[in-house]
């Protein structure tokens, strides 16, 4: 036997895992003995497995022998007349598997099946199950009896097959009109395009809708009589005036699910899309004020007393401002994803020494007070998640205190940003989705979050202001049950949010047992107002330095790429949180 | 059957095979022994042929000697180990154990066994009035003196001392002190006051054949803006606070009263100084107006009499121009970091970054004979693959 002689009977040793063969198969001839879906030896009956391949050969009638048409109902074993009967027939020559049958060897055997040989596979075939090296791809259009056509098979296959347009039962097949071209070529698509859909869909929702939808559209519970702050943004988040979000920053999901703990950071985002400004207006987590229907709380507490809801009644009622979203981050969800991006490597520009870090997340998560010392060396070095976070987090460890952070975030931004924008985040991107669940929560959906984050992305850094209402928009104070607390001072206040806010007459200061509400006025006191465009000269050449790098890794197309199932817009969303700045592209 | 498709093409295809083979499984190969496995699960290999003596150095924060002879062992695997510094004589190594709130100066032989704790940080935190304190204390970057006698270290032990001429806080930043090899419990001395806010001091080390040279990067807020950072490399008698109590002090930005001289201007990041083995020329890192990359560059000594008086603007002026008119750029790298002369002075090794990872490399020294300026000679050779820890100090010795 010729080597390629022994090719081909492996080849077709195989075929009975092909379907055809199952066991609602045509009765087979007398002597052939078939086992369905039991593999054949290499034996006689391997020439006669051969006749199999003849999917549309004689006997099958139409045009396309193999394809659809002539498999009417389907590729199931029941609708494949060809094949075991065949092996009534008279073997020709060809079918021993020779040389002078495979004149070409099994290689080109082989590309006849898949090559240009043979036309696409019709829409009937996609269905079948995937064929080993050197199988037939039946439902070749060559027309009856071929094989592979007359110029590959010879004419020995078509002795074999028997006589042409009769089934072993001897009646005649209806004759099958063609489809055209044009019409197979748009099916496929359309059937490539469905497949495609389908996958991804399947994708989708397997490896990230549970994921984003415990992160997205987790709607708060209005008080009675509240109007909804967002009637009016039927065109979407950025469709109306200005909007204002609450930015709860905590460390773990148990603080947001059941015995609420503290909001370590309560930041209120404002935006105004018409003037395509940014403004973050900082609440001391201490702040002395009245909690609706709990009495005089701090602030932070009110998120333990009745979370992500009270929290924002009480903004909203105690100081006039609406909120129309909030997003919740937990700083655990930034360590888990430094992590599974396998972490960053920066060059730490000074030493990070804080003798005051809150230590607050991982095993301390519940221990809100507890503290950690830093000392973080200089120089390029590599840093693992709890490390990143400490690095952007730490306010004691730079004498120029949020300019230095800022810095320092955007150092790790841009080492983060790449790592983000490699086509091999596309492997992690589900284990990211899922390490957001649970320290990631917003009642906008999807939509809003990227068309937000897009928002972001356009902004100009100088237009970003931040306010922090420290001194002298507040004091130190001790409540009357001896703790310490931070005292607003309207009179500092009420400017300071009616301007930058835009809130008119809706500006309140109620933060006094009293309930009093101070008059607003006009004048702005500029202590502890920050804008980035009147930072110190040298720290904003450090930070339009790192901008600058930034941006120049940020450019790469795959950035977008990886935000095609929303994920770098959660990301981004989730690193606003984190480092309390829109400053995160 | 006839065999007729055997030809001469089948031993080499087989020959080919298996040399791909042996290329993947390592067998037959220089190019590296896995010696450890990196932070991402990746194999760290070193090229133990192609460098002489020892690499004491961290990966994953444990202490591992790299040996020239096909010899590298792990000494310290607690995972929290810093900046190794063998001492003179080669039998020990002092080392930085770092855990949550503290660090412990340690101290293990160089052929193992256990390790000897020479200082501990470790504290508690407590009230002070209303005010959270801690007894808590950082010990970093151990340098030895020339003899052995004497152990510099980092620490912020004083941190509480100076609140009179800092800004009502604690001295936080790292300041360099020094104590007995023989009694390391002692009262640390002052060798180098910090400035307060930026970070204090680092990168501290002896300047060899001269005992009462130190040298080390100073990291503080000029004094003008007090936000723009200056970061230059001092030298300094290390005698000189301990000899004159009460006469020096750290201070703010532009404050203070020290005796440690400038050998770098404040316009140019430099850190990371590493004087040749006969004390004359010093290997430092320097980075780029805007941050992109870092430069490994080489520069004389300044003069010797520098450090007698450090406070006289002549001298001051005297002390930088070795660096501004004779220092010289080896390499160009995104991150280069932790220049170590080898121990003939022949070669420079350090850690760049390298596909994603931190690696030490060796570059080949050659020196004009007349003009002493080094340049590299020939193509630096990556001695690691994998990574090793970029903050951490290594060391070459014979």
């Amino acid at each position: 036997m010729s080597p390629s002689g022994n090719l081909v009977d492996q080849q077709t040793v195989k075929q009975p895992s092909f379907p055809f063969n199952g066991p609602n198969a045509i009765p087979q001839t007398p002597g052939v003995p078939q086992t369905p879906g039991v593999p054949h030896t290499p034996d006689p009956f391997v020439q006669g497995q051969r006749g199999r391949y003849g999917a549309g050969g004689p006997g099958q009638g139409g045009p396309f022998p193999g394809g659809p048409q002539s498999m009417p109902g389907g590729p199931g074993p029941q609708n494949m007349p060809g094949g075991p009967r065949r092996l009534d027939g008279p073997l020709g020559p060809g079918m021993n598997g020779g040389p002078s049958s495979f004149p070409q060897g099994f290689n080109s055997f082989n590309q006849n099946n898949s090559g240009n040989a043979f036309p696409p596979p019709a829409m009937g075939m996609v269905l079948n199950p995937p064929q080993t090296p050197g199988t037939f791809q039946p439902g070749r259009p060559q027309g009856p009896g071929s094989f592979g056509g007359p110029s590959r098979m010879g004419a020995s296959e078509r002795k074999h097959d028997g006589p042409p347009g009769k089934d072993p039962n001897g009646k005649r097949n209806k004759k099958k009109r063609r489809v055209p071209i044009w019409a197979r070529v748009i099916i496929g698509f359309l059937l490539f395009f469905l497949i495609l859909g389908g996958t991804v869909y399947a994708y989708y929702q397997v490896n990230y809708a549970s994921s984003v939808s415990h992160i997205i559209g987790q709607k708060v519970q209005l008080a009675k009589g509240e109007e909804d702050p967002n009637a009016n943004l039927t065109g979407g988040i950025l469709s109306g005036p200005r909007i204002n979000i609450l930015l709860l920053g905590s460390d773990t999901d148990q603080k947001f699910e059941g015995n609420h703990y503290i909001a370590q950071t309560d930041i209120v985002v404002t935006i105004d899309p018409a003037s395509h400004t940014v403004g973050m207006l900082s609440i001391p987590r201490d702040f002395y004020i009245p909690v609706p229907g709990y009495g005089m709380h701090k602030l932070d507490e009110a998120y333990g007393l009745g979370g992500v809801d009270l929290s924002r009644r009480t903004i909203e009622q105690d100081f006039g401002i609406p909120i129309n979203y909030y997003a919740w981050i937990g700083l655990d969800g930034f360590i888990k994803v430094i992590n599974e991006v396998g972490g960053v490597d920066v060059d730490v520009i000074h030493p990070i020494d804080d003798d005051n870090y809150p230590d607050d997340t991982g095993a301390n998560a519940n221990d809100p007070y507890a503290l950690k010392r830093l000392n973080i060396p200089p120089g390029p070095q590599h840093l693992d998640g709890p490390t990143a976070l400490e690095y952007v987090r730490s306010r004691h460890a730079d004498l120029v205190g949020d300019f230095g952070r800022s810095a320092r975030q955007q150092e790790v931004l841009s080492a983060l940003k790449p790592k983000l924008a490699n086509p091999d985040i596309f492997n992690h991107l589900p284990n990211i989705a899922k390490d957001l669940q649970g320290y990631l929560k917003t009642d906008m959906e999807l939509s809003d979050v990227l068309k937000l984050m897009n928002f972001a992305r356009s902004l100009d850094i100088n237009k970003i202001n931040k306010w922090i209402l420290g001194p002298p928009y507040s004091h130190s104070g001790t409540s009357p049950t001896g703790a310490s607390v931070v005292i607003p001072d309207c009179a500092q206040i009420l400017p300071l949010i009616t301007q930058v806010l835009q809130l008119g007459n809706s500006a309140a200061c109620n933060v006094g047992s009293s309930g009093s509400i101070a008059p607003a006025s006009t004048a702005l006191p500029l202590a502890y107002t920050m804008n980035y465009a009147s930072a110190p000269a040298a720290n904003c050449t450090n930070l339009a330095n790192m901008s600058t790098l930034s941006s120049d890794e940020l450019s790469g197309p795959s950035v977008d790429a990886s935000n095609l199932l929303g994920v770098q817009g959660l990301l981004d969303l989730m690193l606003m949180g984190v480092f309390e700045s829109p400053n995160v592209f | 059957m006839k065999c007729r498709n055997f030809s001469w093409k089948t031993p080499i295809l087989l020959l080919l095979v298996v040399l791909s083979m042996s290329g993947c499984m390592g067998i037959g190969s220089n190019n590296g022994k896995q010696v450890a496995t990196g932070k991402n699960g990746q194999q760290v290999t070193v090229k133990q042929d192609a460098f002489k003596g020892k690499f004491y150095l961290t990966i994953n924060h444990n202490l591992y000697v790299l040996n020239g002879n096909n010899t590298s062992t792990d000494l310290v695997k607690t995972g929290n180990v810093y900046d190794p510094a063998v001492s003179p004589d080669g039998k020990w190594i002092a080392f930085i154990e770092k855990s949550k709130q503290y660090s412990d100066l340690d101290l293990i032989s160089t052929s193992g066994g256990a390790v000897k704790t020479l200082r501990t940080g470790n504290g508690r935190f407590k009230y002070d009035g209303p005010f959270l304190k801690n007894t808590y204390i950082w010990y970093g970057q151990p340098a030895w003196s020339a003899d052995g006698s004497t152990l510099l270290f980092l620490s912020d032990f004083q941190k509480e001392d100076w609140y009179a001429d800092t800004t009502d806080a604690p001295m936080l930043d790292m300041q360099v002190y020094s104590v007995p090899f023989s009694n390391p419990a002692a009262k640390p001395v002052a060798v180098a006051y910090a400035t307060f806010g930026d970070g204090g001091n680092r990168d501290v080390g002896y300047r060899p054949g001269h005992p009462n040279q130190i040298i080390y990067t100073h990291y503080a807020y000029d004094a003008k803006t007090e936000t723009q950072q200056d970061i230059q490399l001092y030298m300094e008698d290390p005698t000189t606070i301990g000899q004159n109590p009460y006469k020096y002090y750290p201070g703010m930005p532009g404050g203070g009263f020290d005796p440690s001289i400038a050998i770098t201007t404040p316009d140019k990041e430099n850190i990371e100084p590493a004087f040749s083995p006969n004390g004359n020329a010093i290997a430092y890192v320097q980075r780029n107006a805007n941050l992109t990359a870092m430069t490994l560059n080489i520069m004389p000594a300044p003069p010797d009499s520098i450090t007698l008086t450090p406070n006289d603007t002549k001298t001051q002026a005297l002390a930088l121009q070795t660096y501004q008119t004779q220092s010289t750029q080896l390499l160009s790298e995104m991150y280069i970091e932790q220049p170590v002369w080898s121990p003939d002075g022949t070669q420079l090794a350090y850690i760049q970054y390298t596909g994603g990872t931190f690696d030490l490399w060796i570059a080949n020294l050659t020196q004009n004979a007349k003009t002493g300026v080094y340049s590299v000679k020939g193509t630096p050779t990556q001695i690691t693959t994998g990574g090793v820890d970029g903050e951490s100090r290594p060391v070459w010795t014979n």
